[in-house]
């Protein structure tokens, strides 16, 4: 698997200059955004409904591309990019997406298996790594069932399985604990926090659940009709 | 035990079973006119070589028996197969359309026929046979039928033309329907697509699941149609091979032999192998325009 590991090892994992982004039908819905996420931090993201979250995490996964400014992750400008760079940027990038992204046809297992699957692994080389992730996020008993079988929490815990299984260097969640109950909730963050503690993963969260927040010791962004604030009402810089 | 993989792209819906029939009937539109073509060909061949070979002695102000002797010797030359005097009858049902059913007149001077089959492809056979004439001093001409087989070679080339213009319209078409559906079906797969992007697959990954899928597909369609044809043609064969005649050496001339089936089985294979590069150029070049 090819991959972009620049040797500058103090660059941040995502550095955004002046970004913004207009879309045609909305308008501005980010405006000169200025961010830096160190490696290894874990941060939250808030904002209300409509406030551009969803927007610039997709930025950040690369989905799109920025109408003005400059992203760059693990010192990497992304705008010239080719696509083959890209694909194996992306593999470095976990995402948990806010409606799962799961393919429905697809078991739980699958899903979890699909970023190994595309980079070319067999399933034989991933078996059982697939299902030690499963078992760990509580779904060992529906390794084998089928997607539209699972809850909307055991489909959650099926995302966060995917976004997790490469050990990306960043995992970016659009409202993880959106479909779940609060324990579960708690549990999946701080399955993410173990995650940051170990392993140095860079995480950020979008949430606007702010009493998840009140309970862990991390940085919160907030945005706020596309502009981006530092809030250091619950925890430490980002 | 290892986990038997689901295809990525969930299996076929509605719209590839259209897709399998259009694939299956171009293909056998495109099977029956290459062997059409094929058939053309051979009967185009046989029949310019057949009337090239058939030559009319016409011999004037000689007697029966003197002709008789121009017919052996002119059997005897290297070419020719066969020289025959053709009898009064012969020649009264030659003029029939002219004079009627009635007969000749008997005080009609009627030339003497000399009907001649030869073998052009070893040399042309009508100067040797005007020698033939001249030293037994007949009054004769030699009538070949080289221009007119020219004009016949003519004709059935233009229509092999046309045939191979319908392979490769269909050809064409084909690749058109394939590279259409393909694009129809990276459309309603967005999600799996943009799914599979996010994952980290490259374009190349992608546009193979749709290759193979497709491939399949063409293979499968393009074998119906083969089947199809073979069919047809063995019906033609078997039921239409009794019938001969000038209207027979006209039509094709339908077979199964060992080039015939060689194209039933090359007709899935080209199919397959257009689907899987007119989905390759599609989905790439589509790709460009996503994530």
């Amino acid at each position: 698997m090819s991959r972009i590991r620049p040797d500058l090892s103090d660059e941040p994992a995502v550095r955004l200059d002046g970004v913004s982004l207009t879309y045609e039908r909305t308008g501005e819905v980010l405006s000169e955004i200025d961010l830096i996420l160190k490696q290894g931090s874990f941060t939250f993201l808030t904002g209300p409904s409509g406030a551009g979250k969803s927007s610039l995490l997709k930025l950040m996964y690369l989905a799109h591309g920025p109408t003005r400014g400059g992203i760059r992750l693990f010192g990497r400008q992304t705008y010239d990019l080719k696509r083959k760079q890209l694909a194996a940027l992306r593999r470095r990038i976990g995402v948990v997406f806010q409606e799962f992204r799961l393919l429905n046809h697809l078991t739980a297992f699958e899903n979890v298996a699909l970023p190994l699957r595309v980079s070319g692994m067999k399933a034989d080389s991933y078996q059982n790594e697939v299902i030690d992730l499963l078992r760990w996020v509580g779904l060992g008993e529906r390794v084998d069932t089928p997607t539209p079988a699972l809850s909307g929490g055991e489909q959650q815990r099926v995302a966060i399985a995917r976004a997790l299984i490469n050990k990306p260097d960043l995992l970016i969640a659009d409202e993880p604990t959106g479909n779940v109950d609060p324990e579960m909730g708690q549990k999946i963050l701080r399955l993410f926090a173990e995650l940051n503690k170990r392993v140095g993963t860079t995480i950020l969260i979008a949430t606007h659940d702010l009493d998840l927040i009140r309970e862990f010791d991390a940085p919160v962004l907030r945005l706020s009709n596309g502009l981006l604030v530092r809030d250091v009402e619950f925890g430490g810089e980002a | 035990m290892m986990k038997r993989e689901t295809p990525l792209l969930p299996i076929s819906d509605a719209r590839e079973a259209a897709l399998f029939f259009v694939v299956g009937a171009l293909c056998f539109l495109a099977a029956l006119a290459a062997l059409t073509t094929r058939g053309t060909y051979k009967a185009a061949e046989a029949w310019g070589a057949q009337i090239e070979g058939d030559i009319t002695v016409v011999m004037r102000d000689t007697d029966r028996r003197t002709a008789e002797q121009a017919a052996d010797r002119v059997t005897g030359l290297a070419s020719v197969f066969e020289a025959r005097i053709l009898s009064r009858e012969e020649v009264e049902a030659l003029l029939e359309p002219s004079l009627g059913p009635g007969g000749m007149p008997d005080g009609l001077p009627v030339p003497i026929l000399m009907v001649v089959q030869a073998d052009t492809s070893v040399g042309d056979p009508a100067q040797s046979i005007e020698g033939v004439l001249d030293d037994l001093s007949i009054d004769g001409d030699v009538a070949g039928n080289a221009g007119y087989a020219e004009n016949v070679r003519g004709a059935l080339g233009v229509l092999r033309l046309v045939a191979l213009s319908i392979v490769a319209l269909l050809s064409a078409t084909a690749v058109a329907v394939i590279a259409f559906a393909t694009h129809a079906a990276l459309l309603a797969r967005r999600d799996i697509v943009d799914v599979l992007h996010l994952s980290g697959a490259e374009d190349r990954f992608i546009a193979g699941l749709f290759e193979r899928r497709f491939w399949v597909l063409a293979l499968q369609a393009g074998l119906g149609g083969s089947v199809a044809a073979l069919m047809i043609t063995a019906l033609i064969v078997f039921t239409g091979s009794g019938s001969d005649g000038v209207e027979a050496q006209l039509l094709p001339r339908l077979s199964l032999d060992f080039w015939d089936i060689v194209i039933l089985l090359v007709t899935p294979l080209m199919a397959g192998l257009a689907a899987r590069i007119a989905a390759r150029v599609t989905v790439l070049a589509s790709l460009k325009d996503t994530l």
